[in-house]
């Protein structure tokens, strides 16, 4: 157990150390933040042109999947990939900690920075869900915003994880973001084209099944929690991290 | 303490240790001698257990590195070749991470901390970032991340490469220092220092050792030469 706090706590840190975490926060909190601009004018619009779920303005916008696309990538790029090129996962593979123990604790972390990334935007809740100013009870549903938390937090374990998972496989950081960028492509580009496809068909149930955007335009930030889509980010989730653990067994067989 | 045998190392086709065995008592100092590309820093990465021998055993204290790689491993103080740290962080708190993977509590961190920086000379850039220091200096928070754990075994992969004359002497008094208290297998390339700081030696040539013994034992067998001339002759690059 202390190996791993041990690793958590150093590879949380590193974040703060270099300027890739705050230029991540940064970017990702623009994105946010103009959306949620968007959002507060829908709610505001007088007549019929409003929104009926603000989290959905928010979330459920392609423009925002495809900027997130590029965030998990470039937390886990340094993650495995920097220590195989710079040489030092030698003396962390010959400490005592097991292999697992160290996919953990470096997934722990990134995951933990993730979630850093997340709070600012709580603070747009008052207006979301319509707090009372003296009172602080929301006067609209808050199921909405808490399974959007909730789909946000899986879909980006996800993520991170095909992107630890890349990071172990090679060399150099950069070439680590790009593949897991293409990697975790997959499951949002396949939205983008959705009004092209005959909505009784199989490429239709196939791109709602693996497509993220789609399940957040349509189940999460509308309150509904889909068993369909959390099992898909646990699977690929725990199919990632085990493939990280044995791809670092692999390197020493070599 | 250290028990090698018939080791084997393939890359792939090629052997890089073929057959090594060797064993190390407890509280020996072995120097580890071989030409580049002879297998010395495979057999000390198998031993650390970094790799995975093809075939063969390897043991520390009794404890296999294959099958009881953690209790292995925590026997172990390894310092890989050429060193390699996280230079962004301060060498205090390297050091700091370094004792927490190496499950150590909270109490004797800090002591073991304060003994290692004392012990290698570098208390005066406890707080200097890892990248800033000279290699000399860096070798040495390697050196001193190896004592961390107080491990009775020492595996020093070329720890004076790179080094300046008086740090190359600074070193080889803190090896033999150390060799008081830990068994120790280092490799180098400097003939003058195991002569100086250890008590036997292990000559290995394409991954197979070529002689193995103590100093005076190595080198009565070779008609008393020095030990660079025995050297040359068993690895053939005699005339060159």
């Amino acid at each position: 157990m202390r190996p791993t706090l041990a690793l958590i706590k150093r590879e949380f840190t590193a974040y703060f150390f270099s300027p890739i975490g705050f230029v991540t926060l940064a970017v990702f909190l623009l994105v946010t933040g103009r959306l949620f601009g968007v959002t507060m004018n829908l709610l505001t619009e007088p007549g019929p042109r409003g929104t009926e779920f603000p989290m959905q303005a928010l979330l459920g916008d392609e423009k925002f999947w495809l900027v997130f696309l590029f965030i998990p990538p470039l937390l886990t790029m340094r993650l495995l990939a920097e220590e195989r090129g710079s040489g030092t996962l030698e003396s962390l593979m010959t400490a005592p900690i097991r292999d697992w123990q160290v996919v953990a604790g470096k997934y722990i972390a990134c995951l933990m920075f993730y979630v850093v990334l997340w709070l600012p935007t709580l603070a747009y809740l008052p207006v979301l869900l319509d707090m009372d100013a003296t009172t602080w009870q929301p006067r609209i549903d808050y199921w909405p915003v808490v399974t959007s938390y909730l789909g946000a937090f899986l879909a980006g374990a996800m993520f991170l994880a095909i992107g630890l998972f890349v990071s172990s496989l090679v060399k150099s950081q950069l070439v680590a973001a790009m593949i897991a960028m293409l990697l975790s492509l997959v499951f949002v580009v396949a939205a983008f084209w959705r009004p092209d496809y005959d909505t009784g068909s199989l490429t239709t149930k196939l791109v709602n099944f693996i497509s993220v955007p789609e399940h957040f335009r349509r189940d999460f930030t509308r309150g509904i929690l889909d068993t369909r889509h959390i099992v898909l980010y646990a699977t690929v989730t725990l199919l990632c991290l085990f493939l990280t653990v044995r791809s670092l067994e692999a390197r020493r067989l070599r | 303490m250290i028990v090698v045998e018939n080791l084997f190392k393939y890359y792939g086709e090629y052997p890089a240790v073929r057959g090594v065995s060797f064993e190390v008592p407890k509280g020996r100092v072995v120097g580890f001698l071989g030409p580049n590309g002879a297998g010395k820093s495979t057999t000390m990465r198998i031993l650390a257990g970094y790799l995975t021998a093809t075939s063969g055993k390897a043991s520390i204290d009794g404890r296999d590195v294959f099958w009881d790689p953690i209790e292995a491993r925590r026997r172990i103080g390894y310092m890989p070749e050429s060193c390699p740290l996280y230079t962004d962080m301060k060498v205090s708190e390297y050091l700091k991470f370094r004792a927490g993977l190496k499950g150590l509590g909270w109490g004797t961190r800090r002591k073991r901390i304060e003994y290692v920086l004392e012990r290698c000379w570098l208390k005066d850039v406890r707080n200097q970032i890892i990248g800033t220091l000279s290699k000399g200096y860096r070798q040495r928070v390697g050196l001193a991340d190896s004592l961390l754990a107080d491990p009775p075994v020492l595996i020093l992969d070329e720890p004076t490469a790179g080094l300046d004359p008086t740090q190359i002497r600074e070193t080889r008094k803190l090896i033999r220092e150390l060799g008081q208290q830990h068994t120790m297998l280092l490799s180098t390339h400097i003939l003058s220092e195991v002569e100086a700081a250890c008590d036997s030696v292990i000559i290995i040539y394409q991954g197979q050792v070529a002689a193995e013994g103590s100093l005076a034992a190595v080198r009565e067998r070779y008609g008393n030469e020095n030990l660079e001339d025995i050297f040359v002759r068993l690895t053939g690059q005699e005339g060159i």
